[in-house]
């Protein structure tokens, strides 16, 4: 017997997606008429200093990789150093938006505080990412592996 | 957390540059050496190096006591344990299963659940219990405000867009999708708990506040990801769109062809079933 399944939809998945934190933020309304614990100015802070730092490492990362690409197309040197200004624009808008004050300034008494600070915290971030990521896809895998051995010659049929 | 400003001597620098940064660069290196490098060796050579990395980070509060930054070593230490559990429970649940390569006995499906299970009541502990990692008596490693809170919202959504996704997908995969709902589910009835309950360090209250600082930091990695992604593919496409167009080679002559049909008809046919 075929099961009827869902109609794929991006918005679904991203739904789905954001459907824990919408969850939370649905109970806090009803418990508390408001969003608890939510403080804008600190919270815009952490985005844009989350949001500048990934630009950077990201970006230096795929300045690595673009070494690969090279290999293949005789090692041009434009792609590189587009890629290089790219990056150097993301370090200097970094430093930049930092020195402007308590805009971007946490807890840290300085710009390279503050910077250290932010690539840190991204190393930890990271870290959560990638075991949250693990744990999800290998709970996924392991729900497919731990049932019955299909058939496929019987799918085929129907 | 607060980093004060440089005032220190050129010295502590260089310490924190060969015993935190230097490693934390090790293990990647490692890690691309092992993967990437054709020499006989390379693989456990890489991984040495990066393991090594690893201990030098994880012992960096110790070595580097005056860098705020091992604090992050300090929380690796204490969380490297949990994890490893974890993910080696989930691997030998998935490889006990129906595989066709790499299957393991059936009894290391219990194993693996344990493992998980103990792994989770761990991090937990973290949270509820005395477990909590701590820089000194009382003081929370500020770190684990922020690992704790992302790995358990990413964890919840991850797996209710998996749950979604096998529902949407997969043919008959309701079951799976059930199990996924599932760890959601319990990933999620984590998460309300630490709003609502407090840990004997952790307040209800300061892990809602990071919670929130944890999605805010989950959202701007995304834009800056995407971001850099898009820079790269317009550094790329520009590069590539201003490359003259190939030379075209002239058609085949009359004997290239017959060799080609001659070549074709060669291979072609087979036996009769």
């Amino acid at each position: 017997m075929k099961e009827s399944n869902l109609t794929f939809t991006w918005r679904m998945m991203l739904l789905a997606f954001l459907l824990p934190p919408l969850l939370i933020l649905a109970i806090d309304i009803t418990f508390y008429g408001s969003f608890k614990g939510i403080d804008s100015n600190v919270s815009f802070t952490r985005f844009s200093n989350a949001t500048l730092t990934a630009y950077m490492l990201c970006s230096l990362f795929l300045l690595g990789n673009l070494f690969f690409y090279g290999e293949s197309r005789n090692r041009p040197l434009a792609p590189l150093v587009g890629m290089f200004f790219a990056t150097a624009l993301g370090v200097v808008a970094t430093v930049f938006f930092i020195g402007q004050g308590p805009m971007l300034l946490e807890d840290n008494g300085s710009v390279r505080a503050q910077a250290i600070y932010n690539v840190v915290h991204m190393f930890v971030s990271s870290g959560a990412i990638l075991v949250a990521m693990g744990v999800a896809l290998g709970v996924t895998f392991s729900a497919i592996t731990s049932q019955k051995q299909r058939n496929n010659f019987e799918l085929e049929e129907e | 957390m607060n980093i004060r400003a440089c005032s220190k001597g050129m010295d502590e620098m260089l310490v924190a540059l060969f015993l935190f940064w230097i490693p934390v660069a090790m293990v990647p290196l490692g890690l691309w050496y092992s993967m990437s490098s054709p020499l006989k060796n390379a693989s456990s050579r890489g991984r040495l190096f990066a393991f090594t990395g690893v201990v030098l980070i994880c012992i960096s509060p110790w070595t580097v006591p005056s860098s705020p930054s091992t604090a992050a070593g300090h929380l690796l230490g204490a969380i490297i344990g949990p994890c490893m559990l974890i993910l080696l429970g989930i691997y030998l649940i998935s490889f006990s299963g129906n595989v066709p390569v790499g299957k393991l006995p059936r009894s290391d499906r219990k194993l693996g659940v344990l493992m998980t299970g103990f792994g989770f009541i761990w991090l937990a502990g973290m949270h509820w219990w005395i477990l909590t990692p701590q820089l000194s008596p009382n003081e929370v490693n500020h770190y684990w405000f922020v690992f704790w809170p992302t790995f358990i919202i990413l964890t919840s959504c991850l797996a209710s867009c998996s749950a979604v996704t096998l529902l949407m997908i997969g043919e008959q995969r309701k079951a799976e999708s059930n199990a996924m709902f599932i760890v959601s589910g319990l990933s999620f009835s984590i998460l309300i708990l630490g709003l609502n309950v407090d840990g004997p360090l952790i307040t209800a209250d300061e892990f809602r506040e990071h919670l929130w600082l944890a999605v805010a930091d989950l959202a701007g990695i995304t834009v800056g990801t995407l971001l850099s992604i898009f820079v790269f593919a317009l550094v790329i496409y520009s590069y590539e769109r201003s490359l003259p167009a190939p030379k075209s080679i002239s058609p085949p002559t009359e004997s290239e062809l017959k060799q080609v049909s001659t070549l074709i008809a060669s291979h072609l046919g087979g036996e009769d079933e």
